[in-house]
């Protein structure tokens, strides 16, 4: 159901149409229809939001998208999600749900997000939660101890317990621990376990929603 | 004035009664004053540990409920001088007593021992509570497994939160057979998981299970490694500074193992 240029998923919050910004108009339009007339169930009537980086697509290209998704297919667009190319978000696939507004972009101005220090570790039982931003954690989250933040979880010791980011359904949230050996992880409605009797790396990893929408674990090196 | 201690586990079965018996009788041989208070209303075993069942005639439910005087209702050991049992009714349940009784007996307590050891119940609810109310320290015994480790870590969370900040943990049970064959988590293993001060380490010691039905604390039994390791713990907190060996396998029956197994 998708191609390289564009790709549909379906979000909690509707379908989405995820579009390779490295390509002209004409080339979108060619993709979408490929993809549309490709299925089998008609999205007459649906909503989608559409999803891009700030790249080659103008404004003016934008409106001509807009109306040719009404026009020939029907479809209603219920927004659009445009990344910031310098902060792209390092799955492409996931919406971005804190679009860069235009100000911001334009002043150059960095896109600061509220965070939650906690300064001890979490024992069994309890639970840290931050619904309005990111948890940054100096020290170990224990099994049966819980971080849930709306947005990043930063685990400065080891991950044992369980984490949710993007609590609100924020996919391009991402978990990154000293030593990531969690009981679960959860990424917005995703939820991933570690293979039974994992054994600490011994290197930071970072784990986010990859392309195929699984929960994905690697080596922390750079954001 | 002596301190309040509590000596807890989350799970039971890790050695809370056994270790308070011991710690008891081993801080009474070397010259402390020590009354230790059973906490597991409704459960209690403490007195048969020690030895003292049949010589229980007060508990500290009469105290509460004012039949008799704190002092009258203190059992004496029948081995070593200055060793104090308060056992607790077998008649009540858990939620009869309340934190702030609790904590008036071991106000009264510390002001005439050196030691108050409070065997706590197994469990987070009420009789963990009360135990916990008049502590000023906490000791955590587990045992090297997860189950354990992780009740550990949950009550210690408790304690901190309760404001109690001096929480060491003793480890019981551990097995350097088993350690050695990867069996079983090594005392680094969960020091690095539960991250609080180690106060001892006791090796797995089948002596335990005879002297806890002859109601005889195994620390009277000179030369087994159960007793020197709580020998060594009861002079750690008289403030001495007595190093933890590491543990190696060097018994008989380990090597006559080992033997076998190379034969086969």
């Amino acid at each position: 159901m998708e191609n390289s240029i564009v790709k549909l998923r379906g979000y909690k919050d509707g379908l989405h149409l995820i579009i390779n910004p490295k390509v002209s108009l004409t080339e979108v339009e060619a993709a979408i229809r490929d993809l549309l007339n490709g299925m089998n169930q008609p999205l007459a009537g649906t909503s989608i939001h559409i999803d891009m980086t700030t790249s080659p697509l103008t404004s003016d290209d934008l409106k001509d998208l807009e109306t040719h998704l009404t026009e020939n297919y029907d479809l209603v667009v219920s927004g659009v999600n445009i990344y910031d190319e310098k902060n792209e978000s390092p799955i492409l696939a996931a919406p971005a749900t804190h679009s860069i507004s235009p100000s911001l972009t334009t002043d150059n101005h960095p896109n600061f997000e509220q965070a939650q220090v906690v300064r001890q570790m979490i024992r069994s039982g309890q639970i840290i939660s931050c619904l309005a931003g990111s948890v940054i954690v100096y020290g170990d989250v224990n099994p049966g101890g819980e971080v849930v933040a709306a947005g990043d979880i930063i685990v400065l010791g080891a991950l044992r317990g369980n984490a949710h980011a993007g609590a609100h359904g924020k996919l391009s949230s991402v978990i990154i621990a000293m030593e990531l050996v969690p009981l679960q992880l959860q990424i917005g409605s995703y939820v991933n376990r570690p293979p039974i009797d994992q054994k600490p790396r011994g290197y930071p990893e970072i784990a986010r929603v990859g392309a195929e929408d699984i929960i994905i674990v690697e080596e922390f090196i750079k954001f | 004035m002596g301190k309040v201690i509590v000596i807890t586990s989350g799970k039971g079965g890790v050695g809370k009664t056994t270790s308070t018996a011991n710690l008891g009788t081993a801080l009474a041989m070397i010259r402390k004053t020590v009354v230790m208070v059973d906490a597991d209303i409704g459960l209690r075993n403490l007195d048969v540990v020690m030895g003292l069942e049949s010589r229980v005639v007060y508990t500290s439910m009469d105290v509460i409920e004012k039949r008799c005087d704190l002092d009258k209702a203190l059992v004496k050991d029948r081995r070593v001088e200055d060793l104090m049992l308060l056992a607790a009714s077998q008649r009540n349940r858990k939620d009869d007593i309340k934190p702030e009784q609790m904590q008036v007996i071991c106000e009264k307590l510390k002001q005439e021992y050196d030691f108050v050891l409070i065997d706590s119940p197994a469990g987070i609810e009420q009789g963990f509570h009360n135990a916990a109310a008049g502590a000023d320290e906490a000791i955590i015994i587990t045992t090297p497994d997860v189950s354990a480790i992780r009740d550990a870590d949950r009550i210690i969370g408790l304690l901190q939160h309760q404001g109690i900040e001096s929480i060491s943990l003793v480890l019981n049970r551990l097995s350097p057979t088993l350690v050695k064959n990867g069996n079983m988590m090594s005392k680094n293993d969960v020091l690095d998981h539960l991250n609080i001060d180690l106060l001892g380490v006791v090796p797995e010691d089948t002596g335990v299970i005879a002297s806890t039905n002859r109601g005889v604390p195994l620390v009277h039994n000179d030369g087994s490694p159960g007793a020197a390791a709580y020998m060594r713990i009861a002079r750690r907190m008289t403030g001495q500074r007595v190093p933890i060996p590491e543990m190696r396998e060097e018994n008989f029956m380990s090597n006559l193992l080992n033997w076998f197994s190379r034969n086969k």
